[in-house]
């Protein structure tokens, strides 16, 4: 993926769309890393956030 | 991990004891987790591992597993079996079919329950599931406290995806009245999957994981989403017709018309007889799974005379096809009914006591393209005995949540915490080799992830390196089909299902999975990358769909970073 001439963008991003659908699921409550999953929700912590503590 | 998990060696009140439990129809186990965390299945006194879910009574004497089993030839009226589908039902929802043999139930209040001689002496009782289950309990805590050389006091039970929350409120009530609590009731697919998933050797991965937990009375199948070591159901189907009992019955109705040839008794017509030769029967299908030829012997199985035959694996494959078809379909529909087509389908694990079958194996292999695992004893050397899964499964979600207080699990299981959006799209950088429509997806996070969540992934940049656009977009993945020329002599003899390997040989269509691009989300530039470079992209979604996106060449300091705004 080569940049085209005259792309320019500011601070070299360029934002065009969003995630565009989702749907409500249930994740099954088992497993270390669903453990993990619930201890950021529940203490309303980012990724980064948590990989700090 | 972290500081929930530091404590382990404290020995502070109240500190529990905690096993796996998987509790079946027709078997149940026990298992444990060791300090090396490990998961072991407990042995019972009698030196087994799947402990058939019987219970029988004597002369006032309780007996269970494989002594209460025999019990079903001669004290067949005393015995309860089959009744773990019956907890929590009242007696108008239930299939009594698989009781014809032993204690049949009955419908009691609000409840189903069995009426036996328990006591030595005396009139007959009636005893409630409830009260049945609490027992069974007992008896599997006991199991599980002599070997331990504890106390066991808690456990985590492994249930159907379809039970209901009656059933779940009457389960652990019976649990309770046996001393033991409850940590958490887990699905058995679940419990399946993560009992292959906490083996040190496997990897966290994004996959997509078909369970097929083939049981004595049922067969249940789930079609999984395994996302970064998190789970998501997309489809279950439960099924009656195809089960091990029906493999059971095949060889049975095979040595009964045997016997017929040269007695002149049906010995499915009497009750002993026809107890005397299912036990053999299940005795011999499990011979089969290990050797290539069994026995079946039984001992006056009517009028007094001996029996004995033999039949080797490919009769009992040949007689027993209709139903190892049943289980075919079975697995096909569930992947058609999560949306998906075979080819999505990265695993394939068999789970329960029918999947020790071979055939049912290689037809899993046929079905699936041989990129899918087929996690089975007789396909990969290195599988989990299926009888065993899903109570290692229970046992090491027992030992990760142990330690945590009730309210903490509570709120931890809490539907505010499972229940999140899953991104029906992938999101994945495009390559492109001058036109737009041409370009190569690469996926960074697949579809059906929970969100937050966050991956990244290295891309290899243009040999000549220089400044990179990296282009984020949405993909969908569909299935193309081809026509592929065929081979110029003519048809093969032989019908494709029946080769195992028609690598060589080529199929008329072809099928492949292949990319759709989607919208496109986001552009960033990447300057002067070196020669050979790698461009190291990392995305997180955020769980109001927020995306952030960053991207630097692999040893630079500063990157692009973006964000979108959430939709």
């Amino acid at each position: 993926p080569v940049l085209p001439e005259g792309w320019a963008a500011e601070k070299d991003f360029k934002a065009i769309g969003s995630i565009s659908a989702s749907t409500q699921r249930s994740i099954e409550p088992v497993g270390p890393h669903f453990l993990a999953h619930a201890r950021r929700a529940r203490h309303k912590r980012t990724f980064s956030e948590d990989d700090r503590i | 991990m972290s500081a929930e998990e530091a404590s382990t060696n404290g020995t502070t009140l109240g500190e529990r004891t905690a096993i796996g439990i998987s509790f079946g129809n027709s078997n149940s186990s026990i298992a444990y987790t060791t300090i090396e965390d490990k998961a072991e299945v407990i042995a019972n006194e009698d030196g087994d591992r799947q402990i058939p879910s019987i219970l029988s009574y004597v002369d006032g004497e309780e007996y269970n597993g494989q002594q209460a089993k025999q019990q079903l030839i001669r004290n067949n009226k005393n015995t309860v079996a089959y009744f773990r589908d019956y907890i929590g039902q009242d007696f108008k929802s239930i299939d009594p079919t698989h009781c014809h043999a032993s204690a049949h139930p009955q419908a009691h209040e609000a409840t189903v329950a069995f009426t036996i001689q328990d006591k030595e002496s005396g009139p007959q009782s009636t005893v409630t599931v409830s009260e049945i289950a609490t027992r069974q309990f007992k008896r599997l805590a006991k199991s599980s406290s002599d070997f331990l050389g504890k106390t066991v006091d808690s456990a985590v039970v492994t249930i159907p995806t379809n039970f209901t929350e009656a059933q779940k409120a009457a389960l652990i009530a019976s649990a309770a009245e046996a001393g033991l609590e409850v940590l958490q009731l887990i699905h058995e697919p679940i419990a399946a999957l993560l009992a292959y998933d906490a083996r040190p050797e496997s990897k966290v991965s994004d996959k997509m994981v078909v369970v097929a937990d083939l049981g004595g009375t049922r067969s249940d199948v789930a079609v999984i989403a395994s996302r970064g070591g998190m789970y998501t159901i997309l489809a279950t189907a439960h099924d009656y017709e195809y089960t091990g009992v029906h493999l059971d019955k095949v060889l049975q109705d095979h040595f009964a018309k045997e016997f017929i040839k040269w007695n002149t008794t049906d010995p499915r017509e009497s009750q002993r007889s026809l107890a005397k030769l299912k036990l053999e029967a299940e005795a011999t299908k499990k011979a089969l799974s290990i050797g290539t030829n069994a026995n079946f012997s039984v001992e006056s199985l009517a009028e007094g005379i001996d029996f004995a035959s033999t039949i080797n694996r490919l009769r009992y494959e040949t007689i027993a096809r209709k139903v190892f078809e049943g289980f075919n379909r079975l697995i096909e529909s569930v992947v058609k009914k999560a949306g998906l087509d075979v080819l999505d389908i990265d695993e394939v694990i068999l789970s329960g006591g029918t999947s020790h079958t071979p055939k049912i194996a290689s037809n899993m292999t046929a079905i699936f393209p041989p990129t899918t695992t087929i996690l089975a004893p007789s396909t990969t050397a290195t599988a989990i005995n299926p009888s065993e899964l899903q109570a290692r499964g229970a046992a090491l979600q027992a030992s990760l949540i142990q330690e945590f207080e009730k309210e903490d699990i509570e709120q931890s299981t809490h539907p505010a915490v499972t229940t999140v959006k899953h991104l029906t799209n992938a999101i994945g950088v495009l390559s492109i080799s001058g036109d737009e429509s041409h370009g190569v997806f690469t996926p960074i996070i697949a579809t059906e992830t929970a969100i937050p969540a966050r991956r990244t992934i290295h891309i290899n940049a243009p040999k000549e390196g220089g400044d990179i656009l990296v282009k984020i977009v949405e993909g969908g993945s569909h299935i193309k089909v081809s026509q592929v020329e065929k081979p110029s002599k003519e048809a093969n003899g032989e019908d494709e299902e029946d080769s195992d390997d028609d690598s060589d040989e080529e199929p008329e269509e072809r099928r492949e999975k292949v990319w759709k691009v989607g919208k496109v989300l986001a552009e960033a530039a990447v300057k002067g990358v070196k020669k050979g470079g790698k461009v190291e992209v990392m995305i997180n979604v955020a769980g109001d769909l927020g995306v952030t996106i960053t991207a630097r060449e692999v040893g630079a300091k500063n990157g692009v970073r973006g964000a979108l705004s959430s939709p």
